[in-house]
């Protein structure tokens, strides 16, 4: 398309229709659209109309709020819960994960419980832990290092099963100091599946998160849009789920990507926007890691 | 080394059929032993560690130990509640799935063209990250208790997997087929079904696999919040009755019942369709 647009210079109408960003601002306006036309014609008594959202979400953002907490406390409660939580699942699952890739039998004792942990719903761990811990700050933070560990776990066995075998034998061929080999090879090899890891064990930490603030807690961003259905306001809760969206994409695109770009600024360029579009790609890592696992063991038993 | 001797069972037979292999063929059963061992040695272990810590840890009411959800899940076999929850849950995400995939392909095709890709990216991106908590709130706050609430819920929230998986797979057609085919003069339809669709179907499974196990989640939790029956309100109402046994029991029987499904059932299909290829694995 771009080579057609400069061998013939099209009308700037047509260029700036044509363009990507159009595109992608074009979006939120149809949304918009559509649910004012939804609004209009469909006549349920609770969609509220756009207008109304819009105008409960500036009230929230200019912290005039009938809820206990304002907006940015709400978020900033669940935040820290999120990363104390994280941040322990990080160190014991970075513990688990390395002695399973090291020592075959510990991996062959615990590979089934990790992946049927990892297969457990955010609600599972929301509930259980609410029932185990009553009302309070732990109930959320066990349910973000249940639903985030096993990320960490099986990203972490899968750098070690896969970091390059010649590469080893080629610094102990040069004598090269263990420390750098560290530094070198190890790490860099493992960056990739430690990144996913990050990635996707503090996605689904939040969203376990969230669950867990709404049957365990008292304050918090998941608590507060609890508070807004309970209280029947239909904008609260679409401007609350908008605000989720948007903390979501400022998190994916404003922190991950440029973290991403960071860690990886080593590698071809080429590569790098595979990391960067392969959004699914780690979740699918871990996804047919299983699948390969299952067929190695269907082969042999 | 290991991987291709254990992809594919045709070629291990032949290999182990030759002459000189009788001795790794022992190693290997010997070393399959040891690894079933260990797998089993985790599960008891786990379930005995449970079973100890019921009772000694905490109280046995509060974590029940693995005799209690026995006799729980018995006793909701026998109830007979189990078929109305489940028939009007699995109902829910038959429909809503359905749906979703379709939805989800069509948009996977439309993101051929870069234009309605970037129109379609940011839906995409947030459908995925947007925690299940909120699609369940909003449509309870807008349907209340119809059974319409859950289907949207599933659509919303399960479509995009399967879209970012066509679009992946689109974008890896490969081209050097299509020109050989054209070249050739093959029909556009059996171009379609005998290039274009093999390529595509696995990108496909695995776009379903993720679908379905999001659809899932998101419906009992949809039931949680806005619901009079299914498997997520009874389990709301054990919530409430402070019934860990209960919630236990219920979580199990649904839990098994759907790793059954996506594990069992699905990848066996996964299997069956993909039985022609000489290994097992996915790409």
């Amino acid at each position: 398309m771009a080579v057609a647009a400069a061998s013939r210079p099209a009308a700037w109408p047509a260029r700036i229709i044509r363009s990507r960003r159009t595109a992608r601002f074009l979006f939120p306006l149809v949304v918009l659209a559509v649910w004012q036309l939804a609004f209009m014609f469909l006549e349920t008594a609770v969609l509220p109309s756009p207008g109304k959202v819009l105008s409960f979400m500036w009230d929230e953002v200019r912290m005039d709020t009938l809820s206990r907490h304002t907006l940015y406390q709400s978020f900033a409660i669940s935040l820290g819960r999120l990363i104390v939580g994280f941040l322990i699942a990080l160190a014991i699952g970075l513990v688990i994960g390395l002695l399973m890739g090291l020592v075959r039998p510990i991996e062959y004792f615990l590979y089934d419980v990790v992946v049927v942990v990892l297969a457990v719903p955010s609600l599972v761990w929301a509930l259980i832990t609410g029932l185990l811990f009553g009302l309070g700050n732990n109930a959320p933070i066990v349910t973000v290092i249940g639903v985030g560990i096993p990320f960490v776990i099986l990203n972490v066995l899968e750098g070690v099963k896969n970091s390059p075998k010649e590469l080893f034998d080629m610094s102990r061929a040069f004598r090269v100091p263990r420390r750098r080999v560290v530094r070198h090879v190890l790490l860099p090899s493992l960056m990739p599946f430690f990144f996913a890891a990050l990635r996707y064990g503090f996605a689904n930490g939040w969203k376990g998160l969230v669950l867990a603030e709404v049957f365990a807690s008292t304050n918090g961003a998941g608590w507060t849009i609890r508070y807004w259905y309970d209280a029947h306001r239909a904008q609260g809760v679409l401007g609350y789920a908008l605000f989720f969206v948007l903390f979501a994409l400022i998190l994916e695109r404003g922190v991950f990507e440029r973290v991403s770009r960071y860690v990886f600024r080593w590698r071809p360029q080429a590569q790098l926007e595979v990391v960067e579009e392969a959004v699914p790609e780690a979740k699918l890592k871990v996804a047919t890691v299983e699948a390969e696992r299952m067929a190695a063991d269907r082969g042999t038993g | 080394m290991a991987k291709t001797l254990d992809a594919s069972p045709d070629q291990l037979q032949k290999i182990t059929h030759g002459q000189e292999t009788r001795v790794a063929a022992r190693k290997k059963r010997l070393r399959a032993v040891k690894r079933w061992g260990w797998r089993i040695a985790g599960y008891v272990f786990f379930l005995l560690l449970w079973d100890v810590a019921s009772g000694t840890l905490m109280s046995d009411r509060l974590l029940v130990p693995p005799a209690g959800v026995a006799r729980e899940i018995g006793e909701i076999f026998q109830s007979g509640d189990l078929w109305m929850h489940l028939s009007s849950t699995l109902q829910k995400i038959g429909i809503g799935f359905t749906l979703a995939f379709f939805l989800g392909t069509t948009i996977g095709l439309l993101t051929q063209s870069r234009w309605w890709e970037a129109f379609f990216k940011d839906w995409v991106t947030s459908t995925m990250t947007t925690p299940g908590l909120v699609y369940a709130l909003v449509v309870g706050v807008i349907f209340g208790f119809s059974p319409i609430g859950p289907i949207v819920a599933i659509v919303f929230a399960s479509f995009s997997y399967v879209t970012v998986n066509v679009a992946e797979g689109i974008r890896a057609l490969p081209k050097d087929l299509i020109d050989m085919s054209k070249a050739f003069r093959v029909s556009p339809g059996s171009r379609l079904r005998n290039v274009i669709f093999p390529h595509l179907a696995p990108y496909l499974f695995t776009g379903v696999r993720y679908g379905f196990s999001i659809a899932w989640k998101v419906t009992v939790l949809t039931e949680v919040f806005a619901s009079n029956k299914g498997i997520g309100f009874i389990m709301r109402v054990e919530f409430q009755l402070f019934s860990m046994a209960g919630l236990l029991a219920w979580i199990s029987i649904f839990f098994i019942l759907m790793l059954f499904l996506e594990k069992g059932i699905l990848q066996f299909i996964e299997q069956r369709f993909f039985r022609w290829r000489q290994e097992v694995k996915l790409a």
